[in-house]
């Protein structure tokens, strides 16, 4: 009954991890893909996805990872038939195997689905999605082309928006199949004709409205998606709806969601140029008239200061000097001929009452002798006997010196 | 050496650029009287020029026929209105 030893005991978890581990090194086991119907599918709050895929016969839990599920183009449900891939591993709580999904698609689709995928990847390391090697569109389309079904509704909304937005624009109509076996070889060859006989265009729309993902096949071709990349002139592409993408979106040089979209991101507003356009010109002229008038202003406050200091003031302030200087200078000089006026008149004056002769009036008079009209002023100039002349008032008398009496006083 | 660039061959938006810049240098004031106004003569044509690029294309809308490898012709295009099927889209 004890014929076992302690050795050879496992512990619950060491043998779920070693079971684990058996799973994950077996490479039949991981990353396959495996066909399916979904069942029980339950999306947790956390983002995880927990869904059963069963067969007629047969069921497997499985689990889909928020980290993988975000980038699924649909979301799964009940009894949708799918192809998975993913790998069968343990969860070690439960002891229950079970398998990491990583990838889900649709069954009907899954072959387009994979080359889709496959060329994608494929084209992308080629560096054909590089966004340094796409080509920046004119902002002023002349000369556009598009490579559409001459029928559909795309070259109709094309056209129709491209005419609003600028109505003097010239469309070249390049009608192609856009569906169908050998679609994409001739769009292809006509990018490549346009490329040599066209070269001036500004750029081509490739165009096809919404439809399935078959429809919208010709796009995910190789051979067009090489012919897009080659091209010198570059390429738009509107394909389908929003939510469909296409390798021809991924390798053109823009990529409209809808045909109308590419018109309305391709083709400018013309009225909103020319507005724009009289804006700014407007815009210079009132600038100009500004900065002129600013400088009119300058000019002038200058031409003032310069007034000041110029010659012409100068030239006036001396006229103001001499101007002035002259009428100082004339009533100087009427001050001074008054005044002169004036002292010769007390001169006059006082010459009159040291005259001699209004001396005499007043009763005096002047000897002289005879002859020699010497004024005797003292008796030692004069001798008794000598003659004398007496000058009085109104005549002279002659007289003879009789005596000479000195007179003390 | 632009001048020595064809009018046609400058895209518009680099006359729009140009016309911006002319405006900012205006608005700014710093030029003298001789190059404001030359500034300004220059903004003019060059607005002249953007007019006559935006109107220089005649509208036509033509299709594409081709006949041959190296042969082909223009034709009017009349949108056909109501015939369009699933398969034309």
């Amino acid at each position: 009954m004890n014929n076992y030893t302690e050795s050879k005991i496992y512990t619950v978890s060491k043998l779920n991890k070693y079971i684990k581990k058996l799973f994950e090194n077996d490479f039949n086991l991981q990353d396959i893909w495996i066909l399916g119907e979904i069942s029980n599918f339950k999306l947790h709050s956390s983002g995880h996805m927990y869904f059963v895929l069963k067969d007629k016969e047969s069921q497997i839990r499985c689990v889909m990872f928020k980290g993988n599920n975000y980038a699924l183009r649909f979301i799964p449900g009940d009894g949708m038939k799918v192809k998975v891939r993913g790998d069968v591993s343990v969860y070690e709580k439960r002891g229950e195997y079970q398998l990491y999904v990583r990838e889900i698609i649709e069954a009907g689709k899954g072959e387009l689905y994979l080359a889709f995928e496959r060329l994608k990847a494929k084209l992308k390391d080629e560096g054909l999605f590089s966004e340094e090697i796409k080509k920046k569109l004119p902002l002023i389309p002349q000369n556009i082309a598009v490579i559409t079904s001459p029928t559909g509704a795309a070259i109709r909304d094309v056209i129709t928006i491209s005419l609003r937005r600028f109505p003097n624009l010239s469309i070249l109509v390049v009608p192609s199949l856009v569906q169908g076996t050998f679609a994409a070889q001739e769009i292809a060859k006509k990018i490549d004709f346009l490329n040599k006989y066209f070269k001036d265009l500004d750029f081509i729309i490739i165009s096809r409205g919404g439809g399935s993902l078959e429809e919208l096949w010709a796009f995910n071709e190789e051979i067009l998606a090489r012919s897009i990349y080659n091209s010198k002139i570059p390429i738009v592409s509107a394909v389908g709806h929003e939510t469909d993408f296409t390798i021809s979106d991924f390798v053109s040089d823009l990529r409209a969601p809808t045909p109308s979209a590419a018109a309305e991101m391709t083709i400018p507003d013309k009225n909103n140029l020319v507005n724009n356009l009289s804006l700014l010109k407007s815009k210079i002229t009132r600038a100009v008239k500004r900065s002129f008038e600013v400088k009119t202003e300058n000019l002038n406050s200058v031409s003032k200061s310069l007034k000041y200091q110029g010659p012409e003031n100068r030239i006036n302030q001396y006229y103001q000097y001499i101007d002035e200087f002259g009428a100082r200078l004339n009533s100087r000089i009427k001050h001074l001929v008054e005044l002169y006026e004036e002292r010769v008149k007390k001169d006059s004056q006082r010459l009159d009452s040291l005259s001699p002769w209004a001396v005499i009036e007043r009763g005096y008079s002047i000897c002289r002798k005879i002859p020699g009209k010497e004024i005797i002023k003292r008796l030692e100039q004069i001798e008794v006997g000598a003659r004398v002349e007496i000058i009085i008032s109104d005549g002279k008398i002659l007289s003879k010196v009789e005596k000479k009496e000195a007179v003390l006083n | 050496m632009k001048n020595k660039k064809k009018v046609e061959d400058i895209p518009f938006e680099e006359y729009l650029r140009k016309l911006e810049k002319i405006v900012n240098q205006l608005e700014e004031g710093e030029l003298t009287l001789d190059e404001s106004v030359k500034t300004y003569e220059e903004g003019m044509n060059i607005s002249k020029i953007c007019l006559e690029k935006l109107n220089k294309t005649k509208k036509k809308i033509e299709q594409l026929v081709i006949e041959g490898e190296e042969k082909f012709s223009t034709k009017p295009f009349f949108e056909k209105k109501g015939e369009d099927t699933v398969n034309d889209y």
